[in-house]
């Protein structure tokens, strides 16, 4: 099975994101932040992290780039989903290793076809 | 032993090139005021997260309407580290904060109130919970709305139904506040 890790410090968002992608088949986990994301994918292989951006301890972006980096060294796909449609936040979530950035509210229906997407290897913005 | 430092050496060492004596720096001035303008400027220059974060906390340990009113610019920042790191000092601060809120409440910029959301979810204050129904019942902006039901959501309870409810009946296109509502209502009705 397919296992995602849903990375958000509220707890309303994980269990909507959670909800969706268990429905679609999905096996998922939950971060309360980066941290403790970063300590669950050093332990547990995952196919899939769904990340926010503003979160308490390690930020959205910190978290995926530790998790790029040598010490974690996942090449798993990052969908960063964020409240944030500033300009540049999606080149700021690009160069830290994410696959994908989207801006909240997303639809149910995009997230489980982008997550079924990127999982599967292939671009869900072609 | 160590020897003490005065209150100029210490500011002048949260320029120094180590991290770790800006640090110590930073918390040796707790309870200084002459120093909180020096300690501001460095909130939106200083680059080390650990720095930084013992900045705040020395800043916070003042509480005055002036050091949140410096750090609350910073809830608009660019960088995602800063502007959380900030809201988590603010969120310490429950007797300057206050003052604030008309200004952070009415900010044009919808990140800005989501961020004042998570402010007042940590805030220990007895009217956190009214200024959180306030954003839910006035903003008008769906992700504003429900960072502030998810931060009133852990204290809800029945009276918060009707607030709840009337937030769907805005947004009854925004399929995240329709579930998130759902999803607390019976708990907070007393039928989970």
């Amino acid at each position: 099975m397919t296992r995602v890790l849903v990375v958000d410090d509220a707890a309303t968002v994980r269990l909507y994101h959670t909800s969706l992608l268990q429905e679609a088949g999905f096996e998922v986990a939950e971060a309360a932040n980066g941290l403790e994301a970063v300590e669950a994918a050093m332990t547990t292989p995952f196919d899939l992290f769904v990340v926010d951006v503003n979160m308490p301890k390690m930020n959205g972006y910190a978290c995926v780039e530790t998790l790029r980096s040598e010490t974690v060294g996942t090449a798993a796909p990052v969908l960063m989903i964020s409240t944030e449609d500033r300009p540049g936040d999606a080149d700021r979530a690009y160069q830290a290793g994410a696959n994908l950035y989207l801006v909240k509210p997303v639809a149910a229906e995009r997230l489980v076809r982008v997550a079924t997407m990127l999982t599967a290897g292939k671009d869900p913005e072609a | 032993m160590p020897q003490l430092l005065d209150t100029d050496e210490l500011i002048r060492r949260l320029d120094d090139p180590d991290p770790e004596r800006r640090r110590e720096a930073a918390l040796e001035l707790a309870g200084t005021p002459e120093a909180v303008p020096e300690l501001l400027a460095r909130v939106g220059l200083e680059t080390e997260p650990r720095v930084r974060d013992a900045v705040l906390t020395t800043l916070a340990g003042h509480d005055s309407e002036a050091v949140a009113a410096g750090l609350a610019v910073h809830l608009a920042s660019d960088e995602a580290g800063l502007r959380t790191a900030v809201a988590e000092a603010l969120a310490t601060m429950p007797g300057s904060v206050p003052s604030l809120l008309p200004n952070l409440l009415a900010a044009p910029d919808h990140d800005v109130r989501v961020m004042t959301a998570m402010v007042l979810a940590d805030l220990p204050h007895p009217e956190a919970k009214s200024w959180l129904v306030r954003m839910i019942t006035d903003d008008p902006h769906p992700n504003v709305v429900t960072a502030a039901i998810d931060a009133l959501l852990p204290a809800a309870s029945a009276e918060h139904i009707g607030v709840l409810e009337a937030a769907v009946l805005r947004f009854p296109d925004d399929p995240f506040l329709t579930f998130t509502v759902r999803a607390a209502l019976p708990r907070l009705s007393g039928t989970a």
